[in-house]
């Protein structure tokens, strides 16, 4: 009889909790995520010493992960470029931190594996994937710089001699909790390319984390919410829409579910189609012309968080009065001078600049040569023209900066910049040595003379996608003040003018 | 002579323990993403526009946090904290507050837990300290 009892009191447990759950949302919210829950696998139920542990539990059901990692620009940090250039993190220069050679430890912490801190790094090593940095769901998993992508499971002093303890992480905990990636599994890295909150991109920053309509429509926490994934649509692990391999001009249809597609689902018109304005026709005939986001990203860097404009490496290595290194900071407390890496300009709210780009970007590799000119060097630059039909204006932020490059071999440098030695460039600032140690990694010749060089860099802008109500509207590039250099895009004048 | 429970009495008393588990599980474990929201869009808004700044969830300590989530005081004391995050009050601002609209049928308790482990998460000495934009 009892037994009975209990068992009816078991049978509504086990009915009305999840019934009042369920109408509560919290038990179908879970589940609707996923199928399987982490926390109760078998494999996960220990405590684990270091990353490469986790993977290797991982790997106990998810046989094949590592395999389809190791195929993806974001194991490879490589890609070759349609016309030969070989590109990628591990091989491009730019005008922020310079280059990843030479650097290993500090710049492998975005590095989704554990362990590459040398050109030595085991490509082929399953263990060293890193699932977690993308599929943790509890926002706790963190790599700190110079550990080569190894994660803090003691407490650690970080730098060595700064005093600054670092507490472990709980990778048990995080491992049970693993999910879907989220806009901050990616920010963990993109939101801080370059060295900083938003200093590299100018369109993704921490204010991506959770940022409402104004700031962009597709990500607003509070409507569509959009991960990166809705639009960089994963399959085996890669993840298209890189900007090595950009769609500059879509010209296929919204895509349809069920329809196999082998076109980039990052597109505006991979949703929108190709005439997305219904109550303004007139508006439709400018995508031949224009890109989506030209009207649609009215500015950049309009989250809170300052874009780095440009990027002074010469004026580098200054002491202040009490001979510790400098720093400036602005009337807002944001640094613009710093010893370590030189003078800055800060941007928020930024007008693009707007050039012809027909989906080709060709790079200033290490090793190219160079002249110092009245010209800056373009450490990448963007193909097209007005009339190749293949071109649309687009906006694009500008990196200026000045950074070393050796006047006898006409070559940009590396530099060895981060590491606990004293021959890297934030230990000794000592430009000379540095360079002399970053240039012999890479087995390259220095003529031990360092001069410095003013270069560009051009980056496409296509997050931070304003309401419609805040697109651009006609007068804002037609007219007397309107932002558009028609001259610089190939026009006599203004083209609503009729100057072709 | 001591009488053995049934196998079906034991399971009984287990499957209903599991449930009960699974549930007070689920309320403390907050989910701190929703919490954030909350945060951002309610308490941080209102605190810029109406009470001299916003408060960021680094600037006090885990401790500091819990023990001011546990006294539910508001406004120096005047009020319970709870007030704002309760469903009543986020139905009397939805028409201006999408935060508050989009979560408007959250049970109290379960936003509360939401918005309690966004700032254990993002205290000082928490696991992933937070400022405020």
């Amino acid at each position: 009889m009892r037994a009975g009892i209990f068992a009816v009191a078991a049978m509504v447990a086990m009915v009305v909790i999840p019934a009042a759950n369920a109408a509560t949302g919290q038990v179908p919210e879970k589940l609707f995520k996923s199928t399987a829950d982490h926390s109760k696998f078998k494999a996960l139920q220990r405590d684990f010493k270091s990353g490469p542990e986790v993977t290797k539990a991982c790997l106990t059901c998810h046989t094949e992960a590592s395999k389809q990692l190791h195929r993806t620009q974001h194991w490879k940090w490589e890609f070759l470029n349609p016309d030969g250039q070989r590109l990628g993190k591990k091989h491009v220069i730019n005008n922020f931190c310079i280059s990843v050679a030479s650097n290993y430890a500090s710049c492998t912490t975005c590095h989704i594996g554990y362990g590459w801190k040398d050109d030595k790094f085991d490509f082929a090593s399953e263990v060293n994937v890193d699932c977690l940095i993308c599929h943790d769901t509890t926002g706790n998993y963190r790599k700190q710089p110079g550990l080569a992508g190894n994660v803090v499971t003691k407490r650690m002093e970080i730098p060595p001699g700064s005093g600054n303890i670092v507490k472990p992480i709980d990778l048990k905990k995080i491992a049970k909790a693993v999910g879907k990636t989220s806009r901050d599994n990616c920010g963990a890295c993109h939101f801080f390319g370059g060295g900083g909150d938003g200093v590299k991109h100018g369109d993704m920053d921490s204010s991506l984390a959770s940022p409402d309509k104004a700031l962009d429509v597709h990500m607003d926490a509070l409507g569509l919410n959009f991960a990166c994934a809705t639009c960089h649509m994963t399959e085996g692990h890669q993840v298209p829409g890189s900007r090595y391999a950009p769609t500059a001009q879509d010209k296929g249809s919204a895509h349809l579910r069920g329809k196999e597609y082998t076109t980039n689902p990052t597109t505006c018109q991979s949703c929108h189609g190709q005439a997305p304005h219904k109550k303004i026709a007139k508006l439709n005939d400018h995508t031949d012309k224009v890109a989506c986001q030209t009207c649609h990203i009215p500015t950049y860097a309009r989250g809170g968080i300052a874009t780095k404009m440009s990027w002074d490496w010469s004026t580098a290595g200054k002491m202040g009065p009490d001979g510790k290194p400098l720093t400036r900071k602005d009337a807002k407390g944001r640094v613009i001078y710093s010893a370590a890496k030189g003078d800055f300009v800060l941007g928020e709210n930024v007008v693009p600049d707007y050039m012809w780009f027909n989906g080709k970007v060709k790079y200033t590799l290490f090793g190219d040569k160079v002249e110092k000119s009245n010209e800056p060097i373009r450490i990448n630059h963007f193909e097209g023209s007005a009339g190749d039909g293949k071109s649309l204006i687009w906006p694009v932020k500008i990196m200026r900066g000045r950074q070393a490059y050796d006047p006898v071999n006409k070559t940009l440098v590396i530099l060895h910049m981060a590491g606990n030695d004293d021959t890297a460039f934030w230990t000794n600032f000592n430009w000379e040595k540095a360079v002399t140690v970053g240039m012999v990694s890479v087995g390259a010749a220095f003529s031990g003379k360092v001069d410095f060089v003013a270069t560009e860099s051009t980056w496409p802008i296509t997050h931070m996608v304003a309401p419609a109500k805040d697109a651009l509207r006609c007068h804002d590039c037609h007219g007397k003040d309107g932002r558009m250099n028609w001259k610089a895009l190939g026009y006599a004048g203004d083209p609503r003018s009729g100057k072709k | 002579m001591i009488k053995q429970p049934s196998p079906a009495y034991v399971l009984s008393l287990c499957l209903l323990g599991g449930s009960l588990m699974a549930s007070a599980a689920n309320a403390a474990d907050g989910d701190w993403k929703r919490g954030r929201v909350y945060y951002q869009y309610v308490c941080t808004d209102c605190h810029k526009a109406k009470a001299g700044g916003p408060i960021a969830p680094n600037t006090r300590t885990m401790a500091d946090w819990t023990s001011y989530l546990k006294a539910d005081k508001h406004a120096k004391g005047k009020e319970s904290l709870k007030k704002y995050t309760s469903k009543e009050y986020r139905a009397s601002i939805k028409a201006t507050n999408k935060a508050a609209e989009k979560y408007a049928d959250i049970p109290d308790e379960q936003l509360f837990n939401d918005i309690k482990s966004f700032m254990l998460k993002g205290a000082k000495d928490g696991d992933s300290p937070a400022s405020c934009l």
